[in-house]
Formats: C-alpha cells, sequence, structure tokens
C-alpha cells in the first residue's frame, strides 16, 4: 500500500504543492518568491532537455548541448549588442543553434561517427572558439523585459509565478507543450518516435532516416539556440567565457528523469528549480544554520532520492547511438 | 575527403582543448633566465583572467609591472584544481622571475613550489605565507574594511532595510567570508547609527562545481532576492557576481555594489544600479611587490595591500550629500582602523 503510494509517479509532485501551500500560509511573499525563481532556474534547464529529448527520440545522443548553449547564447549576445537589436541577435542565436545541430547530424547521421565523440567535438569547438573570439566591453542595448499579463499577474501567487515573466519564457513554455503534443499525436511525431526505436522498420515503412534524424537534430539545435538566448538575452543580459556553466549537462539528466518525455522533463527541471530555490532561501532567510555545502547539495540529494524512489524502470530509446545502416539487399 | 575534414575539425577541437596562454608584452620569452631578461608568469586559480573582477585585476597588475621594468608577461588559466603544480611547474622550467599565482586556493600549490625553485621568487595573491620562505609574499587584503565601509553606504542607501550579498563562492574561502562578513557589519553600524531596526543582512553563498563562474546562477538567486524587496545587494563574486549585477541594473530603485576592482568600468551592464564596488587594491599590490623584485628588496613574509570603495560615477546623484559626507568620515575612520569591522 505505501509502496503503491510511493512509487506513484505523482507522489514527488503532491508533496511539493502540499508543501508550498503550508509554506505559503507561512511566509506569503517569499514562498511566492521561491516558486517565482524555481522557473528561473529551472525553465533554462527544461528547455535544453528538449533538445536532448528531440535527438534521443530519433536515436541521435547529443551530448553537445552544452556546446550548444555556449555557442549560440555568444552569438546571440554580441550579435545583439553590435546590431543594437535584441531580435537580430535571438535569431541569430537560433540560427547558431541549428548550425550546431546541423554539425552533429553530419558527423553522427552521414559519416556515422561515434555520436558521444560527436557531442564532445561540439563541446570543445564551442569553448574554443567562444573563448578565443570574446571581447570584453559590449553590452546589450537593453534586455527582453519583462511583461506582466494584465489582470492575470495580479492574482496573488499565482501572477507573479505563471503571468510575470519576459516573453522567451512565455515562448519556452509553449514551445515544450507543442513538442509534447507534436511528438505524441502527430504524423511526425510517430515517424521519429519509430526511427528512434526501430529505424528498420521505419525505413520499410518508407520513412527516411537519415532525413528525419537531420530534420529532427537541427531542430533540436535551434531548440538549443532559443535557450542560449533566452540565458543571455532574457535572463542575465551579459556574457561570461563558460556562461552555460554545465546547464547542458544537467539538462540530460532530467531528460531521463523526466523519461523521455517532454513533460515529464520539463516537471523534472521545475521540481530541480524549486530544489534550487529553496536552497537559497534557507541561507536567505537563515532559519536554521545549515552548513552552506549541505544545503546546496539539496538539489541533487533530492533528484536522487526522487529518482530512486519513484522513477521505476526508465527505458531509453532502443536505437539510440547507433548509426543506421541500410541493409544491403 | 571526408577523413581529412574530420582530421581538420579534430585538430581544431584538440587545439582548442587545455589552458589557454596569451603573451602580452613585447620582450619575448626566449630572454627569460638571462642576465638581461626579466619575465613574470600569472597562473590563475579556477577563476578566469577575464573575471572583470578579481584574476583580471591581478593580471592587470603583473602586465603593467613587467612592462615598466621592459620585461615579459604571461599567463596560464588552471582549468582543474589538479593542475596548480603544473603550471608553476610551466613557468619555473623556463626560468621566470616571478611567479604570481592568484587566489587562496593555490596556496598550498604555491607555498610548495617556493620550496622547490628557491631561485625563483613567488607572489601569493589572496594567500598567507606561514612558511619562512623568503622566496615567497603572500599579498593579503583587509577586505572586511572594504566590505564595512560599502555595507555602511548600503545601510543608508537602503529603503526596504533589507540588505543581501551574493557570495560567487564558499565561505571557506577566507577572502570571500571577509568580504561578506564586513559589509554585514556595517549594514549593522548604519542601522544602529540611524536608529532604524534592519533585517539581519541577508547572504547566500554559491558552493557548487562552478565557484565564481555561474553568471546564470547569480541572475537567478538575484532575481530572488529582488522578488523579496531586497534593494541594496553586494554581488561579491566573479562572473557569478557580474551576473547578479546585470540581473539587479534591470531593476528600478535598486542598488547594486561590485567586487575586487571598479565594476563601473568592467561590467557595464550594471551602471543602472552600481552606486560602488568595495575595492582591492590588487594592481598597485601586485606591481609594488615585482618591482621589490626587481630592485632586490623581495623578502618573503607578508604584504597588506590597500583597499577602499570605488567612486560613484553617475550614481553620485543618488546619494544624499550628508550620506556621502559620513560615508567619507567613516572610511578614513575603519582604514585607520579606529572603527573596528568586527570581523575575525
Amino acid at each position: 500500500m505505501i509502496k503503491k503510494y510511493l512509487g506513484s509517479r505523482w507522489s514527488p509532485f503532491v508533496a511539493t504543492f502540499s508543501v508550498i501551500l503550508f509554506f505559503y500560509l507561512k511566509d506569503a511573499l517569499a514562498t511566492t518568491s521561491v516558486v517565482a525563481t524555481s522557473i528561473t532556474f529551472g525553465l533554462p534547464l527544461a528547455m535544453a532537455a528538449m533538445v536532448g529529448i528531440m535527438c534521443e527520440r530519433t536515436g541521435i545522443v547529443n551530448i553537445g548541448i552544452e556546446g550548444t548553449l555556449l555557442v549560440s547564447s555568444f552569438i546571440g549576445f554580441f550579435v545583439a549588442s553590435v546590431s543594437g537589436n535584441l531580435l537580430v541577435g535571438l535569431f541569430a542565436a537560433v540560427c547558431m543553434g541549428a548550425v550546431s545541430g546541423l554539425l552533429l547530424a553530419l558527423l553522427s547521421v552521414t559519416w556515422k561517427m561515434d555520436q558521444i565523440i560527436a557531442g564532445t567535438i561540439i563541446n570543445i569547438l564551442a569553448t574554443g572558439l567562444t573563448s578565443f573570439f570574446y571581447k570584453q566591453g559590449h553590452t546589450l542595448p537593453s534586455t527582453f523585459p519583462e511583461i506582466d499579463i494584465p489582470g492575470l499577474s495580479a492574482i496573488p501567487f499565482f501572477g507573479p509565478v505563471l503571468f510575470m515573466h519576459g516573453p522567451l519564457t512565455f515562448l519556452g513554455f509553449f514551445l515544450i507543450l507543442v513538442l509534447w503534443v507534436a511528438l505524441y499525436f502527430t504524423p511526425w511525431g510517430l515517424r521519429s518516435r519509430s526511427v528512434g526505436e526501430h529505424p528498420g522498420s521505419a525505413d520499410t515503412a518508407g520513412v527516411s532516416v537519415v532525413r528525419m534524424r537531420y530534420l529532427n537534430v537541427t531542430i533540436a539545435g535551434a531548440f538549443g539556440g532559443l535557450t542560449g538566448a533566452y540565458l543571455t538575452l532574457e535572463l542575465v543580459g551579459s556574457w561570461d567565457r563558460g556562461f552555460s556553466a554545465g546547464r547542458g549537462f544537467t539538462a540530460l539528466a532530467l531528460m531521463i528523469f523526466g523519461r523521455w518525455n517532454p513533460l515529464g522533463a520539463l516537471a523534472a527541471a521545475l521540481f530541480f528549480g524549486v530544489a534550487q530555490a529553496i536552497t537559497n532561501q534557507l541561507m536567505i532567510t537563515e532559519v536554521v544554520t545549515i552548513p552552506q555545502q549541505f544545503t546546496n547539495m539539496l538539489p541533487y540529494v533530492l533528484t536522487i532520492l526522487i529518482l530512486a524512489i519513484s522513477a521505476g524502470k526508465v527505458r531509453a530509446p532502443a536505437a539510440e547511438g547507433q548509426p543506421y545502416e541500410k541493409e544491403s539487399a | 575527403m571526408k577523413k581529412k575534414i574530420i582530421a581538420s575539425v579534430a585538430a581544431i577541437a584538440i587545439a582548442s582543448l587545455g589552458f589557454s596562454v596569451a603573451p602580452a608584452s613585447a620582450a619575448d620569452e626566449s630572454s627569460c633566465g638571462t642576465a638581461a631578461g626579466f619575465c613574470v608568469g600569472l597562473v590563475t586559480d579556477v577563476g578566469k583572467v577575464d573575471d572583470k573582477s578579481f584574476n583580471q585585476s591581478a593580471w592587470q597588475g603583473a602586465k603593467t609591472a613587467a612592462a615598466a621594468l621592459n620585461g615579459f608577461s604571461k599567463y596560464i588559466e588552471t582549468q582543474d584544481p589538479k593542475d596548480y603544480a603544473s603550471n608553476i611547474d610551466l613557468f619555473a622550467s623556463k626560468k621566470y622571475n616571478v611567479i604570481v599565482t592568484v587566489g587562496f586556493l593555490m596556496a598550498d600549490a604555491t607555498a610548495i613550489a617556493a620550496a622547490k625553485y628557491p631561485d625563483i621568487k613567488f607572489i601569493g595573491v589572496d594567500q598567507y605565507n606561514a612558511s619562512p620562505a623568503t622566496n615567497y609574499t603572500g599579498l593579503g587584503f583587509p577586505e572586511d574594511k572594504a566590505g564595512f565601509i560599502v555595507g555602511y553606504l548600503g545601510g543608508y542607501l537602503t529603503k526596504s532595510g533589507k540588505t543581501a550579498a551574493i557570495a560567487g563562492g564558499p565561505s571557506s574561502i577566507p577572502p570571500v567570508r571577509k568580504f561578506i562578513e564586513g559589509f554585514r557589519n556595517g549594514v549593522a553600524y548604519a542601522a544602529k547609527e540611524q536608529k532604524k531596526k534592519y533585517p539581519k543582512s541577508s547572504t547566500v553563498y554559491y558552493t557548487g562545481a562552478n565557484a565564481f563562474n555561474d553568471p546564470a546562477w547569480g541572475a537567478s538567486t538575484a532575481a530572488q532576492y529582488l522578488t523579496q524587496g531586497y534593494d541594496v545587494i553586494f554581488a561579491a563574486g566573479g562572473k557569478t557576481g557580474n551576473g547578479a549585477l546585470a540581473r539587479i541594473a534591470k531593476k528600478k530603485g535598486a542598488f547594486c555594489i561590485g567586487v575586487d576592482t571598479d565594476q563601473w568600468a568592467t561590467v557595464p551592464e550594471a551602471q543602472p544600479c552600481l552606486v560602488t564596488s568595495s575595492m582591492k587594491n590588487i594592481p598597485q599590490g601586485v606591481q609594488v611587490l615585482i618591482k621589490q623584485v626587481k630592485s632586490g628588496t623581495f623578502a618573503g613574509g607578508n604584504f597588506l595591500g590597500s583597499v577602499g570603495a570605488a567612486p560613484y560615477h553617475a550614481l553620485a546623484k543618488k546619494v544624499p550629500a550628508k550620506v556621502k559626507a559620513k560615508v567619507k568620515a567613516l572610511t578614513a575612520k575603519v582604514l585607520a582602523g579606529t572603527v573596528a569591522t568586527g570581523v575575525k
């Protein structure tokens, strides 16, 4: 009975929400802030996890997400800075992301390279190139402003949490939903998943494995570009070397935590974000004095705990990591 | 053809791997170890040489001193703590005259290297030399004083009474802890002087794997503070702090305070909120010590550098004249030691 309850995949989220309610009644301001900030912490991770999902669902392992984030945030920042137009920067970042996706597709689909190595090349290239070309002293003309949706943003708790964000945050959430619908309810989604599970059968059924993989990995790259643009043009407003700070790798873990499902990964990322914001809040309010090293472990420990209790059997797409070779008759 | 392309991609990738090395001045490295040559090598800890604060100012000091002495200077950025010793060895094997190691985290590696290479002079920024070595000087700063002064200013500027500090690294790094605790005590001092009851100034320390190098974390944490009505925030910590500064700048009515160097110039994004920076005069300290090496007066032990608060720049109009006068008076007292910071 207890095991069944604990085993439900929704239990951690039910628990989280009851905890939030409890603390909201105690300290509304801090609780609202924690939950709102968890979106700031979690959304870039969720968006980056989508890159992984789109690639792996078609059978391409992408460990180059970190590199995509780094190089696209770099391009986004500098193009916006030089052109003086945020939208131009955003466009450039998305294009750069798509190019990095295209490179991964070229290496792993056409040249059938080991996909882990292909991803590593992207990471290393991104680190090297952005470090080499980085110049100090550039600033953005502005950043994407926070949009307070009239009326809705005045609702206590839900207003600041859901309706007071920048445009790329809304866009990110929207695209995650679109991806979920597309992956499970459209012909494209079915084809993508079939290519990731059993490319041979997909090919027999008339789906071009190569074209499907190219398409998805490139779109995924563009999504990574959007994530990079979000980080620099909306969240921070500056760029520094090593800007993405490992988010691309955390995203891979969240993708697995979310069972290669866009909504699952979103929930996992938001959960991680909540844990991060709570960690901060523990230090901000200093109700209890816990060594910082322990509080900072919290997001990771909680994630492992939840994973151990509720994840159950996690199964990766069957054809993941294998280059597709057409059988010759 | 395909193989060629793959090979060249791999070559570029490998070339961009590892540490980055950059030469800086006109003299060249082959002169190192000769009587005429004077070479200064600088090794950063895991922070980056273009962090717009700590490492950058140390490099600036080393570069300027070497240029003034017609010497050669070069830096190595450490990518991983296990490379501290090998990066120092790299300079030592080329017979550099002075090796500057930047950051508390490199103290142990520097002390060991100083014993290993008695002919080379070592300058350890933010380090304390507890050994009797005469070829190793720890360059320390009273960060608590620098923090106290800006905290005092913050205590007068805050309207909500809520002040905060975002630390890019853990409090187990003494300079970080001293900056932060000085800041908190400075706020408390100002509150007492105004007979106001502020909540205790708050701090979030970063202790993850990307200490001083996670701007997005800094920005998110700043957002968390801002939504809770904190209106004076001290961002202390490399690129993590820079991210926080840039985020605070987007909030109307909030003040931010930079660290280590005058960040008005190095983080232009922060200008809308940057009222001052809690400065350590690292370039000057490094230069003085390097010149001592050249003139033969370098004696080892420890050297105490100077600290202070950066000018208000454009935000001067937001600071009442009365407060400016008070801060000026307090700065003199704190630096002279007549007002204690209360930080051990």
